[in-house]
C-alpha cells in the first residue's frame, strides 16, 4: 500500500512538474501571481523553482530515496498548496489553480483533487516515519 | 500503439492552427511572429479588466514594432448572469461591419455595471454611433452572417476547449499556450519578448 501510494504520488508530481517545464516558466509565474500573496520578485523565483522541486521529490518518491524526507517534503507542498487555494476560493477570487498548467480555475473540484492528495502525502509521511528501520541497541 | 494515439491527442492542442478573424477586431501586424487570440465576454468583468488594462498597454509596447498580432473572438458564455452577452456580442459584431468595433466594445465594457444590470445593451451601444450608423448596426445585428460569425466564434473556442472567459491563447510558429487568468503584464510582456 504504502508502495502504491508513494508511486502513484510521484507521478502525479512528476507530471505536474513535466507540464509547467514544458512551457514558459512566465505562465506559472501569472498563475502563482494571481493568488496575490508573493511580490513579484518572489513569484518570479518561486515559478522558476518550484517545477523542479516537484520534480524532484517526484522522483524520490518513485524511487524510495530518503522516503521520509521527500514524503514530508510532498505533505509540506501540498499543504501549502491547498491552503492557498481554500484561502482563494473563500475569497471568491476567479483565479486559475495553477496546479497542472494554466486554464484549471479553482473550483470544489480542485479543491477535493488536491485535499485527497494531502491526504495520501500525510499517509505516506506517517506509514514512512513509523516503518523506519530501528537502530541496534 | 495506444501510447501513441495517446502522445499525439496531447501534442494536438500544441499545434498552432490557424483561427479565423474579422478584420475590424484585430490589431496589429496579421503576420507576426507571435498572436494573441483572446475569447471574451461582454458581462464577464475579467474581460474588462483584460480590455481596459492589459489591451492597452499591448498596443503601445507592441503596436508600432510589428511584433504581435491580437484577434479577437466573441465568446458569450451561457449562464444566467451573462443573458445579455449574446445580445452585446452580436451588436458589437455588427458594429465591426461598419468600423466600429473598438468604439462599441470600448462602450460596452465601460458600461458594463449599467447594460448587464438593466438589460437596455442598445443604450449602451447607441451612445458611439451617430443615427445613421445606429440604423445600419441595427439590422446588421439581425444579419444571419452576424450571428453565423459570433457562432462561429463560439464553435471555435469550444473545440479549442475554452469554457471561461477571457481565455487567451498566446501562438508562436508552432506552439501555442493558454495563458491564465487575470494575466500580470509584466510576465505577459516578458513572455512575448522572449519569444523569438
Amino acid at each position: 500500500m504504502l508502495i502504491a501510494l508513494r508511486v502513484v504520488l510521484g507521478a502525479i508530481f512528476i507530471y505536474a512538474a513535466w507540464l509547467k517545464l514544458r512551457d514558459p516558466w512566465q505562465l506559472f509565474a501569472m498563475s502563482i501571481d494571481a493568488y496575490r500573496i508573493l511580490p513579484l520578485t518572489a513569484v518570479e523565483w518561486t515559478a522558476r523553482v518550484i517545477p523542479w522541486a516537484e520534480l524532484a521529490v517526484g522522483l524520490l518518491l518513485i524511487t524510495g530515496l530518503w522516503l521520509r524526507v521527500s514524503s514530508s517534503l510532498v505533505s509540506l507542498l501540498l499543504l501549502t498548496f491547498f491552503v492557498l487555494m481554500v484561502r482563494a476560493y473563500a475569497k471568491g477570487m476567479a483565479i486559475d489553480c495553477g496546479c497542472f498548467g494554466p486554464g484549471e480555475a479553482i473550483s470544489w473540484k480542485t479543491l477535493l483533487r488536491d485535499g485527497t492528495l494531502l491526504a495520501a502525502a500525510l499517509l505516506v509521511t506517517t506509514m514512512a516515519f513509523l516503518n523506519r528501520p530501528k537502530t541496534a541497541a | 500503439m495506444k501510447l501513441c494515439a495517446l502522445l499525439l491527442a496531447a501534442l494536438i492542442p500544441c499545434l498552432g492552427q490557424p483561427m479565423a478573424a474579422d478584420k475590424d477586431k484585430v490589431f496589429g501586424n496579421p503576420s507576426a511572429a507571435t498572436r494573441l487570440d483572446v475569447f471574451s465576454d461582454f458581462s464577464c468583468p475579467t474581460c474588462r479588466s483584460f480590455h481596459m488594462e492589459i489591451l492597452p498597454q499591448l498596443e503601445r509596447d507592441y503596436g508600432s514594432s510589428g511584433k504581435l498580432y491580437i484577434v479577437t473572438h466573441e465568446f458569450p458564455l451561457n449562464i444566467p448572469a451573462h443573458k445579455y452577452s449574446r445580445e452585446a456580442a452580436y451588436d458589437a459584431t455588427a458594429a465591426a461591419r461598419i468600423g466600429k468595433y473598438e468604439a462599441v466594445a470600448d462602450r460596452l465594457f465601460l458600461n458594463q455595471g449599467v447594460w448587464t444590470a438593466s438589460g437596455k445593451v442598445w443604450d449602451a451601444v447607441a451612445t458611439v454611433l451617430t443615427p445613421a450608423e445606429q440604423k445600419k448596426v441595427q439590422a446588421l445585428a439581425k444579419d444571419p452572417s452576424v450571428l453565423s460569425e459570433v457562432e462561429s466564434d463560439v464553435s471555435l473556442g469550444s473545440s479549442l476547449q475554452v469554457n471561461s472567459t477571457p481565455t487567451v491563447f498566446l501562438t508562436h510558429g508552432m506552439r501555442r499556450f493558454a495563458v491564465p487568468n487575470p494575466m500580470n503584464y509584466t510576465f505577459l510582456r516578458s513572455l512575448i519578448d522572449d519569444l523569438k
